[in-house]
């Protein structure tokens, strides 16, 4: 099986290495390999010859890249502090591990061959090499200037610090449906690395939270704090495994890095070895009658999402766009889990309560500034952010292109649709976010006026959507020009020539916002100008309304014009990804 | 003519799929398009229902321009895919639904209450795509492109995944529709299927219309045995007998 593993895993990387080359005919794929090639050439080679000459130094350090003296001290145990804190984290996560994704062809082929399901696990894990060592070795590339040798180091030691962590967390994700089994003797055998999980972050929890009751003037002494209580006695013991993955990447010898490497070998094949075991078990709960896929799948990873009622029925009249608002949000509301609206929202009203509840009772400025940053830092990440991660857009919807099309609906109605739900959404992330700070404002800053706090809270209120409006119009205008530069759904081409595309794309898109942003700007600039001796910081709201009218009819605009193009757009210029 | 397709020419690239095709479809005509793979049927279909369009040529959609005039022509189209791809997040009567809308269907509830009985889906009205077999969700699609008055249908394919009851259904839903007036396009390997529902047949082999009309004149044509299927003409006219 390994034979046949090795077969697949090359045979893949050759003929996606041809595909890649034979691709570069095309120009828009050979400019994406310059500006890629150019990129890599810049922050790599460019800038290591920059550190040498400001260092006045031939060749770089022997030793791990550069970190605060702090770091220095304390780095190590603290990073397996924080690998540990990751490794526990990982058993509430619902989300499965890569190493139990079998690709359709992997189910066609080799679940209906004579392999057992640890030869498929090794299989998994064989397959999986490609991918870690190409990330590796962009660490290494991207790492602080450091030698030839110290590059090696550090690209295998990251090479088995990730093999180890995609291991382990397939190994939580059989141990986790091990728990559900209905064989008591398989839950029981699971309980064990789950108690010893548990008693880890016990003792390792006592531990740290001991040393942190003490005072600490900054983040040093806080570092020296968690320091000490994992450097020694039975945290340290606990703490050991996770210290010892993450040490070979940064030793600073040759010697140093073999010596680390045995520990870091010897945490990686006791991890292998459980999750071997924890196929073995799951095989017996295959064999009562789960069949092969459910030897590696938990039960509930596999069953189809359900059609929760959402309490919106679409009318049967009325403005297309509105229907294509409707749609995102049915797959808003049945994409996310009932398990995160269960903890999510809960949790959200409970930390905004108990902030509020602390600020009220103790007048305290300080609870009262973090909830007003941190709302603030929300606000500002949905304008920012939200448009490039809500793709519930025409760049979800391009692998429906075939029903989009045959829709008697005018294109500027489709793009609108399309946008509607997640500008609806991400602005009113943005409009909680403001609600929240500027509720909290008052004490966080008392020097600033009610007045001007609420003004500077509605403009942004004003303004945000429009700016998230802007960046929906230039994604969903790029996914229609350039189909074949713009990620479609899931799916994400890859190499050289795809990412140089995509840093294309990157600064086409801020050109593009700037242009958009640009007249509303003006306007509300001379609404500022005119008015701001007479109506002082009221006058941003006028200003924001001015800015957000001018901009969401530059939007209304293009996407009108985006109309023949979407018309003319060819369903087979898409890109298809590559599995 | 319901359906007129003018010197319609498909590239990709270097490669001609459909090469300078001419077909014509009658209201109340069921034509079957046939063909060895890579004939050019899908993609003569998929630029019919306005997915594709054409390098060269015109196609006429109840006299509405496909190009020209598309929202018009598209009012008119439904177009039954071979795979089917539905969304992933809405369940059977939330599809039909936004057909409903996007199409403006009067007398909705009665008429996809009717097609979900037809079509075997009740039950699965409030089923997600993923929690459906192939054959119900290619009923799905089916149910889509029914559930509006369309004057012009499109099948590719229409049988795929279906059970053997199903594909009875299926034959005599077409036959129906095309009694009620429709103007039906199927494209399909099954060509006893073929044989008995289509009132004409257009052969096609390397983007080429290569034989057009009914069965007996096909015959006549490719100059087979008396009493010759459709099977045994279709394999003297693609010359692989």
């Amino acid at each position: 099986m390994l034979a046949a593993s090795l077969y697949i895993t090359v045979c893949s990387a050759k003929n996606r290495v041809r595909m890649r080359l034979r691709r570069l005919r095309e120009p828009r794929y050979l400019i994406g390999a310059i500006v890629g090639l150019a990129y890599f050439y810049l922050a790599i080679f460019a800038r290591g010859r920059g550190a040498v000459v400001r260092n006045g130094r031939r060749r770089g350090t022997d030793g791990p890249p550069g970190f605060p003296p702090i770091f220095e001290l304390a780095g190590t145990s603290v990073s397996g502090l924080g690998v540990f804190a990751c490794a526990a984290v990982a058993w509430f996560l619902p989300a499965r591990s890569g190493l139990l994704e079998f690709s359709d062809a992997e189910r066609e082929f080799l679940f209906t061959a004579p392999v057992s399901r640890r030869q498929l696990l090794a299989h998994r894990v064989v397959r999986s090499q490609i991918g870690s060592l190409v990330a590796s070795t962009f660490i290494a590339l991207f790492a602080t200037p450091v030698s030839g040798l110290a590059r090696v180091r550090l690209a295998l030691g990251f090479w088995i610090l990730l093999l180890t962590v995609r291991i382990y967390y397939a190994a939580v994700t059989l141990t986790r449906a091990r728990l559900q089994s209905d064989v008591p003797a398989v839950r029981r055998v699971a309980w064990l690395p789950t108690g010893l999980m548990a008693a880890g972050v016990a003792v390792v929890g006592v531990s740290v939270v001991r040393q942190l009751q003490q005072s600490s003037s900054g983040l040093s002494d806080i570092i020296v704090h968690l320091a000490r209580a994992t450097a020694t006695g039975v945290p340290h013991v606990v703490l050991w495994p996770f210290i010892a993955i993450l040490r070979p990447p940064f030793t600073g010898s040759t010697q140093t890095f073999i010596a680390a490497l045995g520990s870091s070998f010897l945490v990686l094949a006791a991890v292998t070895a459980w999750m071997l075991a924890s196929d073995a078990t799951f095989d017996a709960v295959a064999g009562e009658g789960r069949g092969a896929a459910a030897a590696v799948e938990p039960q509930a990873a596999v069953q189809p999402a359900r059609a929760r009622s959402a309490g919106w029925t679409l009318a049967l009249t009325g403005r297309p766009e509105l229907a294509l608002l409707w749609k995102g949000a049915m797959a808003t509301v049945r994409g996310i889990s009932a398990k995160t609206w269960r903890y999510a929202v809960p949790a959200a009203f409970g930390v905004f309560g108990i902030s509020f509840g602390v600020m009220q009772a103790n007048r305290l400025q300080g609870p009262a500034a973090s909830v007003c940053v941190v709302a603030a830092i929300v606000a500002f990440g949905a304008v920012l952010l939200g448009p490039q991660v809500a793709r519930l857009d025409l760049r979800t919807d391009f692998e429906h292109l075939d029903v989009l099309k045959t829709w008697p609906l005018r294109a500027g109605d489709v793009i609108r649709g399309e946008m509607a739900w997640p500008i609806l959404v991400v602005s009113s992330m943005m409009w909680a976010g403001v609600f929240v700070a500027a509720l909290f404002s008052g004490p966080a800053f008392p020097d600033v006026s009610f007045v001007s706090r609420w003004s500077f809270a509605l403009a942004a209120a004003f303004a945000g959507p429009a700016l998230i409006a802007a960046q929906f119009a230039v994604h969903n205008t790029a996914t229609i020009l350039f189909p074949a530069w713009v990620q479609i759904g899931t799916q994400r081409a890859r190499g050289v020539d795809a990412m140089g595309q995509r840093l294309i794309m990157l600064a086409a898109i801020i050109v593009s916002l700037a242009i958009m942003a640009l007249p509303g700007l003006l306007g509300g600039g001379a609404v500022w100008l005119i008015f701001h001796r007479i109506a002082e910081d009221i006058v941003f709201v006028p200003a924001a309304i001015v800015f957000a009218a001018i901009v969401l009819v530059e939007v209304l605009v293009v996407t009108e014009l985006l109309g023949p193009a979407y018309e003319r757009i060819d369903v087979t210029s898409i890109e298809r990804g590559e599995s | 003519m319901a359906i007129a397709v003018e010197h319609f020419t498909r590239t990709y690239g270097a490669f001609t799929a459909v090469d300078d095709l001419s077909i014509a479809v009658a209201a109340g005509e069921i034509v079957g398009l046939i063909g060895p793979n890579g004939a050019g049927k899908t993609t003569t279909l998929r630029a019919l229902a306005g997915i594709l369009l054409p390098t060269s040529g015109r196609i006429v959609v109840d006299g509405h321009d496909l190009a020209a005039d598309s929202i018009e022509a598209k009012k008119r189209l439904a177009f039954m895919p071979d795979e089917p791809h539905l969304f992933e997040y809405l369940t059977v009567d939330e599809h039909l639904r936004l057909v409903a809308r996007l199409y403006t269907v009067p007398d909705f509830e009665r008429r996809a209450s009717a097609l979900i009985q037809e079509l075997e889906l009740t039950g699965k009205e409030r089923s997600l795509p993923g929690e459906l077999s192939r054959g119900m969700r290619q009923k799905v699609v089916i149910a889509c492109g029914l559930v509006r008055d369309a004057s012009v249908l499109l099948f590719d394919e229409p049988l795929t995944g279906l059970d053997p009851l199903g594909i009875r259904k299926m034959r005599e839903t077409i036959v129906a529709r095309g009694r009620a007036g429709a103007a039906i396009l199927v494209s399909s390997h099954l060509l006893n299927l073929v044989e008995e529902i289509c009132t004409r047949i257009v052969i096609m082999d390397h983007g080429r219309k290569i034989a057009d009309g009914t069965v007996a004149e096909l015959a006549s044509r490719a100059e087979a045995a008396a009493g010759s299927n459709l099977e045994q003409i279709f394999l003297k006219v693609t010359g692989r007998d």
